[in-house]
């Protein structure tokens, strides 16, 4: 476990009074995992993930990185966990005068390493990156892509145990997106890197996190596997996320029994619906399905109706072998 | 005339250069001051009081903060006097005024480029060298070239006290003994100086700014 935050709280006051920003939050981050931060604005997400790198102090509670509690530490010994810490912000902060090349190499040089591995650093980095062309460049000749890379490559560059992302695709087209996301998977994946990705980008959340934290006006709401999140959100538990699927009057009016079913992990690649029909001598009719590529596997959603003598047993018989199912009528 | 007028003018020059270079080397550590203060939660108090006494010599007229200054021009400088002893008044009158617009500029560096070198890890020292001074370079360009400008006009009315240039020039020559001619010239070249300043200042701010 690289990270372990325990009963989080923080408040800001304002004319208003005091406000609960966070309300007793407790995760975990494994090393080598990728974990999301999700929640509408205003829930504290950005705030939690300042916290862990105590850009904002907090309240109570404690924030173990890499077996040390960094809550109350003193400002030098701050310092030296920050440098092990990456962050990359929704506003890259690039320093504006500073070429791409400088800007990368900034955080190795208040260091004092030698001019001579600073660039061989760079330069490794650069090209993973794709950015050896750009490294004459200031910021404002960039991309938004370009400066989110290069923002990533400014954290790389301190070999950092986890980078911390604030919004990573929210300035980027869906493409440069694309990238992105196959980018970050791609060092997790080589580079062993940890991950705390702040978003409210599905995508996001489908294509890299291993799991997922959802937070609901400061409070900790689920924290666990994605798929789960999925399952959560399917079934309507997250108000913020999707909107519920209204079947056509027609359709339910036809159809004796209607089934909603979730599939997940390998079975989703499995015929378990005819077999189970087949078995059961009953006739099904496939009325909505769709299959979500997740990281940690598919994602799968059906909707159903049955008709035949044995539904009933049907429905027990499939219920054993599906992720979550609901008789919908 | 002319040698009155070019001699004048490497008075003004040298009274505005020594004193633009002390203002800024002492009045940009004094804004960095200032941000600080105003940036840490146990140094409010200390910021209210630095506040304070730059707006308090900001809104003295200099004409009066010369006066008021005499004694002390007198044991500092020996003399209250001559290019010397203004450029002592002409400092002391610049160093709050530079202070307040490099603060200003300092306040303008975005707070994301602050978090950002935080989360380096870089402590106070590298914070103000490495960040905060490149960050504002363009605008602190600007700032000097306004200071400097201001200047000008200051000399030239301490120069109505002793303090010699173009300014005593105009008074003495032209106020006085209706040499309008003198005042018409010792003009031109303080318009000169002002417009090199600008063109200059304006031209490095916008060569950094990327």
């Amino acid at each position: 476990m690289i990270l372990s935050v325990e009963k989080l709280n923080l408040s800001f006051e304002d004319k208003s009074g005091k406000r609960k920003i966070l309300d007793d939050v407790s995760l975990s981050v494994e090393e080598g995992e990728i974990v999301g931060i999700v929640g509408l604005s205003g829930a504290g997400k950005t705030s939690l993930l300042r916290t862990l790198n105590l850009l904002q102090p907090v309240d109570s509670g404690s924030i173990l990185f890499d077996g040390l509690d960094i809550v109350g530490l003193k400002e030098s010994e701050v310092r030296n966990v920050r440098k092990k810490i990456g962050v990359v912000f929704q506003s890259f902060n690039l320093y504006r005068y500073r070429t791409l090349y400088q800007n990368i190499t900034f955080p190795l040089k208040i260091q004092g390493i030698a001019k001579k591995e600073i660039e061989e650093r760079v330069m490794n980095i650069a090209t993973e990156l794709g950015l050896e062309h750009r490294l004459r460049a200031y910021p404002s000749q960039l991309s938004g892509g370009e400066q989110q890379r290069a923002a990533i490559a400014r954290a790389l560059v301190m070999d950092p145990k986890m980078i911390l992302l604030d919004e990573p695709t929210s300035a980027l087209d869906p493409k440069t997106t694309g990238r992105l996301l196959d980018l970050v998977v791609s060092l997790n994946e080589k580079h062993g890197i940890t991950f705390v990705v702040v978003t409210h980008d599905m995508d996001v959340i489908k294509r890299t996190c291993d799991r997922v934290a959802y937070l609901q006006n400061g409070k900790l709401d689920f924290f666990g596997p994605t798929h789960e999140f999925f399952v959560k959100i399917e079934n309507n538990e997250v108000s913020d996320f999707g909107k519920p699927l209204e079947l056509e009057k027609g359709l339910l009016s036809a159809n004796k029994k209607i089934l909603r079913v979730l599939f997940w992990g390998t079975r989703t690649h499995e015929p378990v619906l005819w077999k189970i029909a087949k078995e059961n001598d009953v006739m099904i009719n496939i009325l909505y399905g769709k299959i979500e590529e997740l990281k940690n596997g598919p994602f799968g959603t059906l909707i159903i109706g049955v008709e035949g003598d044995k539904q009933d047993l049907f429905v027990e018989e499939l219920r054993k072998s599906v992720f979550f199912l609901e008789e919908v009528c | 005339m002319l040698s009155q007028i070019f001699n004048a003018t490497l008075e003004t020059l040298y009274m505005l250069l020594l004193s633009g270079f002390l203002a800024t080397s002492l009045g940009i550590p004094l804004g960095v001051g200032l941000y600080l203060c105003s940036r840490s939660r146990g140094l409010k108090g200390l910021y209210a009081l630095l506040d304070l006494l730059v707006n308090i010599f900001r809104s003295i007229p200099f004409i009066i903060l010369v006066l008021l200054l005499i004694p002390v021009t007198k044991q500092v400088m020996g003399t209250i006097i001559g290019p010397n002893a203004a450029i002592f008044n002409l400092t002391i009158a610049a160093i709050p005024f530079m202070a307040r617009l490099s603060e200003n500029s300092f306040n303008g560096v975005p707070s994301g480029i602050i978090d950002s070198s935080n989360s380096m890890g870089l402590n106070r020292w590298q914070m103000v060298t490495r960040v905060l001074i490149p960050e504002t370079l363009p605008d602190q360009i600007g700032n000097v070239t306004v200071l400097l400008i201001n200047l000008v006009t200051y000399t030239a009315i301490a120069g109505a006290v002793g303090a010699g240039g173009l300014g005593q020039l105009a008074i003495n020559y032209g106020y006085y003994r209706f040499q309008w001619d003198v005042v018409f010239y010792a003009v031109i070249v303080l318009v000169a100086i002002s417009q090199f300043l600008q063109f200059t200042g304006g031209r490095l701010a916008r060569r950094l700014r990327k």
